[in-house]
């Protein structure tokens, strides 16, 4: 995960005392992090933009309760997935309903996909987004900060505000949605033996 | 290790989120046990492809777009350069709005005493305007040169900390310049400020260390619309009307 860089800590001094200059290094450093947990959390790329505008002005309104000893990276994780969720709630309100992500591309059909019907990487592509759209935003959240930006699993549980347990759980049902999505892809034996 | 590891400690083990000692016997227990080392190569696999799952990247002027949409929502600074950077042109701006809205003040309400001379052109006008002309010969002069830097610089000396600064500077003060001069009846020269303006906040806006190609898109930009012609054209205008003012000021004999 990106550590807080060695002047984070004074940039977020100087940005506290209302200095912009300041708060823009803060926007520059991690917008583009911001950006891709928003993308993958609303799956279209003028929402992202529209959450990292929320997630920084929200920032900055709040700067003055980010404790020092705190990671700046995982405190900006955890307002920008608050954030890209008010930010989906609001668009269901807002737009009909797109028919759900199709569940049924997910399941693995008895003949499999014909890899010369498909665009291996589009198919992939699809395949996880809509195992993302699948999972709840507690799963999402938690698997997009452990597998894409490589927060620990207690860096999640700051982020998210969640216990141990929780997060891990969160984490294995995702991982499961996961394999179930892209098993027809891996091609490898899905059954094994439990303990 | 008793029993083969279950799917969540080979999850936790892909994550390196296990103990060592732990994280060991998973490791020593996959090179033993086939089933597992199945599943285990499975599970890779499976999260590898997720790896492989596409995020369109932002463009290369993401951060400036950002920084102009949340910028616009901020509260104003408590403080800013503008308050520990010793500035001139911004100050220069400050005194010839006074100047000149103290000149309207003091020609007050109700009929004037008539002053005109033979060109029709107010005394107090002549004032205001005089002020304004020398401003805004400094302030193009001061645009010019920053352009001209911006055009000079070479690809490796991209850090436009200065630039902006100097830029930022001079958006406020032509604010100022532009509103005077719509008072004064100079829309010329309100319109030049109003146009050069637009450009200067893109420099003003543009991250501290610009990518190479945003910078050369910003030059071209520069050269395209011909912006240091502009501004010489510009500043020629003022110095012709100070020179003009001043023969008005002088008048016949």
């Amino acid at each position: 995960m990106k550590q807080m860089q060695p002047d984070d800590a004074a940039v977020i001094a100087k940005a506290r005392d209302g200095d912009h200059e300041a708060f823009r290094v803060l926007v520059d450093r991690h917008g583009r992090n911001i950006y891709r947990l928003a993308y993958r959390m609303t799956g279209k790329p003028e929402d992202a933009e529209d959450v990292v505008q929320d997630t920084f002005v929200r920032a900055f309104q709040r700067l003055d309760r980010f404790e020092a000893r705190s990671n700046f990276a995982t405190w900006l994780y955890r307002i920008g997935f608050n954030c890209a969720i008010d930010y989906m709630r609001s668009r269901q309100r807002r737009e009909t309903p797109e028919p759900p992500a199709t569940l049924e591309i997910l399941a693995p059909t008895a003949s499999g996909p014909s890899m010369d019907d498909l665009v291996y990487a589009g198919e992939i592509d699809r395949r996880v987004r809509a195992a993302l759209q699948d999972l709840s935003e507690q799963e999402r959240a938690a698997f997009l900060l452990r597998h894409y930006h490589g927060c620990s699993i207690e860096e999640i549980c700051e982020a998210l505000d969640l216990k141990t347990n929780a997060a891990k759980h969160s984490i294995f049902r995702a991982v499961r949605k996961m394999r179930t999505a892209l098993g027809p892809l891996v091609g490898a034996p899905l059954e094994r033996v439990e303990s | 290790m008793n029993g083969h590891p279950t799917d969540e400690t080979l999850i936790l083990h892909f994550y390196r989120e296990l103990p060592a000692a732990e994280a060991h016997a998973v490791a020593t227990h996959l090179e033993s046990c086939g089933a597992c080392r199945a599943a285990w190569e499975e599970l890779v696999a499976t999260l590898t492809l997720v790896d492989a799952a596409h995020v369109p990247e932002p463009g290369p002027g993401f951060e400036r777009v950002v920084w102009a949409r949340v910028s616009e929502s901020l509260p104003a600074p408590a403080w800013s350069w503008r308050s520990v950077v010793p500035i001139g042109a911004l100050a220069a701006a400050a005194l010839v709005v006074a100047v000149v809205t103290g000149s309207m003040r003091g020609a007050g309400p109700g009929p004037q005493p008539v002053s005109s001379d033979v060109t029709g052109v107010d005394a107090n006008i002549r004032t205001q305007k005089r002020v304004l002309f020398t401003a805004l010969d400094d302030h193009f002069h001061q645009t010019e040169v920053l352009l001209v830097e911006l055009m000079n610089a070479s690809a490796g000396d991209i850090d436009l900390g200065f630039e902006r600064e100097a830029a930022d500077e001079l958006v406020a003060s032509s604010r100022l310049y532009r509103a005077t001069a719509r008072d004064t009846g100079d829309d010329q020269f309100a319109q030049v400020l109003e146009d050069l303006e637009h450009m200067l906040i893109e420099v003003a806006r543009s991250p501290l260390s610009i990518v190479p190609a945003d910078f050369e898109s910003l030059r071209q930009r520069i050269g395209d619309e011909d912006w240091l012609f502009k501004v010489r054209a510009a500043a020629t205008e003022v110095r012709t009307r100070q020179q003009s003012l001043n023969v008005i000021s002088e008048g016949p004999l």
